[in-house]
């Protein structure tokens, strides 16, 4: 054989590499390093541009930095002014008079006036547009503009979280005339809204491009240009902070974190957030039995769980409501306590020869260490004789099966709530003619039914507050862990960090 | 002249064949889709929705018709080009598609290139070696490669060039503050229409290790295949009869060897193709690449069945193309198969 790469062809070779090399090198990788840009590595891309559309918690934030929302929320989550100056919830909740701000632009210099806000919330939904927000917003049935800067909104029924869903889901003021004069698909592509920011590019699944808005009403974002990589894959969010493509990530495993909190130059949080994770239970099928639900509650040791799968920072949970929200109940508990977990069976006639079954379902992958939490929590039960199957099961499933009755005794899941208001928290889970809940019990079912018409804050709150226990020691709901964000970000890099993992590029600065 | 006339008879043919194939695949499509525990109408309105109001949607979507009937309804749809609408998006199917295949189809040529390079060199460099101990060594590497998904390749290759050495990017299709022309879609092929040198340079580097990591992937196999024919070709009469006639080993590799050993490798790269079109899910995924397996994931999880029909036509498209191509290939190449 006399074939060979000879020495010249091998030089051939490695000249034309080089010149490929150099070449290509003299395109700069543009890395994130500019004090007026910052570049957010963010899990998720928005579904549409259309705010009203579609209700994905964790687009918000991205939505938030190009429209605005008639009532805002502070860090700490009180209801602050926005487009909404003031907003006076009447006694029988049936209306609410409120005023505007007479001095906010649209991105295309229009004056935002009480036409886009009733067009938004009345107008778009009647005319048939298929919006998420029609449903938040199914008992508005007028707003009344009684002069360019107030007017009242009608309800058919007793609405008290109406101010809470003007700061929530969907509440994104459009713009009337551009929406009417392009259509709504167009206006999806180029959108308008009266945000800090404007939409300068935008392509689906890669990349959001945002410039301030130079004539915003409110405070001026220190950061002139905001870019939002979107990067789906956890792994490749930690590497990409780790090798400076971008100043700031969310979401990655607790441990990454962990890890790139100690690299030089990042800083790494675990933030506890608005979002439960809890266990949805049937009051029927092998839950029949309250003993059972109870024992299996007491048989959770939830401080282990928030150690071995979130760095010990989620908080464990004894009511469906996180610290520091209005129906959260800072001085009850829930014993972790095995023994009685063992008596409450034994009481109730189950032994190691009979023990108590159930099936437990749970999602993979649709929040961090869903299905290990879930392994976990059979292994607790096990030790106290409770016998468990688990299933796994799709989360896009999980309205399916629980509205054809198919979902097994216990399931675990997470929910979001960004008002932190109780009615969105027990009052959404518990509510027998509400998707989220497997429990069709009744009597709690009409408690709930009569908080949602509630008018008075104090009582609503209270009745919460009571309902809250009530569920918890009758097995109906087993409260776990209050959720964690992970956050890395550059050490100069600042940000305001908000109670429900808003991260807001109009917040940050650099240092 | 008469190549082209089997080549048009070919490509009529394999039109006519590839009827009948679209069908059975968009029925099966239709019903294995239809069997799943998921409800498109539930899934097409926000959680809240009142139980009326989801009967409402799914008589609206004629969900509650036999499923030959709405079969029938979505065939005559996609007959006139409309795919359907998608359940997440609120968008047109075809159009999220049309928006995202030409970053897929740009980055799947460029990894079928770095795979044939490798899979030709490598396969060349086998059977150079062979009966040395560097052919053991190099059998050891192929089957390394070949046991590696491209995944494990892609995050390995970002680790690697994208943290550790920090040499190339890894997300998305170009670095912040690069403009993005858009024309056709196909952002390499618009960079360089319209002058755009520095955006093709920068979406090349960021196209590097997407496009390695399939390649990659792809390649032991060409290797194994154009080594096993090359051995083969080399057992041939002509080979003998071509080396007494004093033809030198590059000339009679390159004539008469690689001639005939390049056919059965033409053929796995077409059946390759259509693997590394699929192979693009999750490669697009790890690096951010706005394409079409990145929409699938999306329309996955969100139980977008309208999508998933619409990709999984695109891809079944996709693959009858390359295998047409394929077999044209074939045609040129192979003088005996025009004969016949």
């Amino acid at each position: 054989m006399t074939f060979s790469i000879d020495r010249r062809n091998l030089l051939q070779m490695l000249g034309l590499a080089a010149v490929g090399g150099s070449v290509l090198s003299r395109a700069d990788i543009a890395y994130a390093a500019e004090t007026d840009s910052v570049t957010i590595g963010w899990p998720s891309d928005v579904p549409s541009w259309d705010p009203n559309l579609r209700f994905v918690p964790d687009a918000q934030p991205l939505f938030k930095m190009v429209y605005d929302q008639p009532l805002d929320q502070a860090p700490d989550l009180k209801l602050i002014p926005n487009l909404i100056t003031t907003w006076e919830p009447q006694p029988d909740g049936m209306s609410m008079p409120f005023e505007i701000r007479n001095d906010v632009k649209f991105h295309n210099g229009d004056l935002m006036t009480m036409e886009d806000i009733k067009y938004t919330f009345v107008d778009r939904i009647k005319s048939g547009l298929k919006l998420d927000i029609a449903n938040s917003w199914r008992t508005l049935t007028d707003i009344e503009i009684l002069s360019p800067t107030s007017g009242v909104m009608r309800f058919s029924a007793a609405t008290p979280t109406a101010p809470q869903w003007l700061a929530f889901l969907g509440s994104y003021v459009v713009p009337k005339a551009y929406v009417e004069s392009v259509g709504a698909e167009e206006f999806a592509k180029k959108p308008i809204g009266t945000g800090p920011y404007k939409l300068v590019d935008y392509q689906m699944n890669s990349r959001i491009v945002l410039e301030r808005n130079e004539d915003y009403f409110g405070t001026k974002p220190k950061i002139k240009r905001v870019t939002i990589d979107i990067i789906k894959d956890p792994s490749a969010r930690a590497a990409a902070i780790q090798a400076g493509q971008v100043d700031l990530t969310v979401n990655i495993p607790v441990r990454e974190a962990e890890r790139l909190g100690k690299v030089e130059g990042l800083v790494s949080e675990i933030n506890p957030f608005t979002r439960l994770i809890l266990l949805q239970m049937r009051n029927d099928k092998g839950f029949a039995d309250q003993a059972i639900r109870l024992a299996a509650h007491h048989a959770i040791d939830k401080a282990a769980l928030s150690k071995a799968f979130y760095g010990g920072a989620a908080v464990p949970l004894s009511v469906p409501a996180t610290p520091g929200t209005p129906g959260y109940l800072p001085d009850y508990n829930f014993a972790y306590d095995p023994d009685l977990s063992k008596k409450l069976l034994a009481d109730a006639g189950y032994s190691d020869d009979k023990p108590a079954t159930f099936t437990l379902a749970a999602t993979n992958g649709q929040f961090p260490s869903d299905f290990d939490i879930a392994r976990a929590l059979v292994q607790m039960w096990q030790k106290v004789g409770l016998k468990v199957e688990l299933q796994q099961i799709e989360y896009s499933k999980y309205f399916e099966l629980n509205r054809g009755g198919q979902l097994p005794e216990a399931t675990l899941y997470s929910f979001d709530n960004a008002t932190g208001d109780p009615e969105i928290f027990s009052g959404y889970l518990m509510n027998p003619k509400m998707p989220f809940g497997a429990w069709k019990g009744q009597e709690i079912g009409d408690k709930i039914l009569k908080l949602f018409v509630e008018p008075d804050y104090e009582k609503r709150i209270t009745g919460y507050k009571d309902l809250a226990k009530e569920i918890v020691e009758t097995g109906a709901n087993v409260p776990l862990l209050q959720s964690v964000q992970t956050l890395v970000r550059k050490q100069d890099l600042n940000y305001v960090k908000y109670g429900n993992a808003w991260v807001l590029g109009n917040t940050m600065s650099w240092s | 002249m008469r190549m082209f006339a089997t080549i048009a008879k070919l490509l009529v043919m394999r039109v006519l064949t590839a009827i009948p194939i679209l069908f059975v695949v968009s029925m099966l499509l239709f019903g294995i889709l239809r069997i799943l525990p998921v409800d498109p109408a539930a899934m097409s309105l926000p959680p809240n929705a009142t139980t009326q109001e989801v009967e409402a949607m799914r008589s609206e979507m004629g969900l509650n018709r036999p499923i030959y009937e709405q079969f029938g309804i979505w065939l005559g749809k996609l007959l006139e080009g409309d795919i359907g609408r998608s359940i997440h998006f609120r968008q047109d199917v075809t159009s999220l598609i049309g928006s995202t295949l030409p970053a897929t189809i740009e980055l799947a040529l460029l990894a079928m290139m770095v795979g044939t390079v490798l899979g030709i060199a490598g396969g060349l460099f086998l059977f150079y070696v062979r009966g040395t101990r560097a052919e053991a060594v190099m059998d050891f590497v192929s089957i390394l490669l070949l046991s590696l998904p491209e995944f494990l390749w892609s995050l390995f290759l970002l680790l690697i060039f994208g943290v550790f050495f920090e040499v190339l990017p890894f997300t998305g299709r170009l670095s912040p503050g690069f403009e993005r022309p858009v024309v056709t879609g196909f952002l390499l092929f618009d960079s360089l229409i319209t002058g755009n040198i520095a955006t093709l340079l920068n979406a090349m580097q960021h196209m590097i290790l997407p496009s390695l990591a399939l390649g990659i992937a792809l390649s032991p196999a060409l290797m194994r295949v154009l080594r096993s024919s090359l051995l083969d070709a080399y057992q041939d009469d002509y080979i003998h009869q071509a080396r007494l006639r004093g033809l030198s080993e590059k000339r009679l590799l390159v004539r008469h060897g690689l001639k005939n050993a390049i056919l059965p490798t033409l053929s796995l790269m077409g059946v390759q193709f259509g693997f590394l079109f699929g192979g693009t899910l999750l490669v697009e995924i790890i690096y951010s690449y706005p394409g079409m397996g990145n929409l699938m994931v999306d329309a996955i999880r969100n139980a977008d069945l309208p999508i998933i029909q619409g990709a999984g036509l695109t891809y079944c498209v996709a693959v009858l193309v390359i295998s047409i191509v394929v077999d044209s290939l074939y045609l040129i190449l192979n003088p005996k198969l025009r004969v016949r």
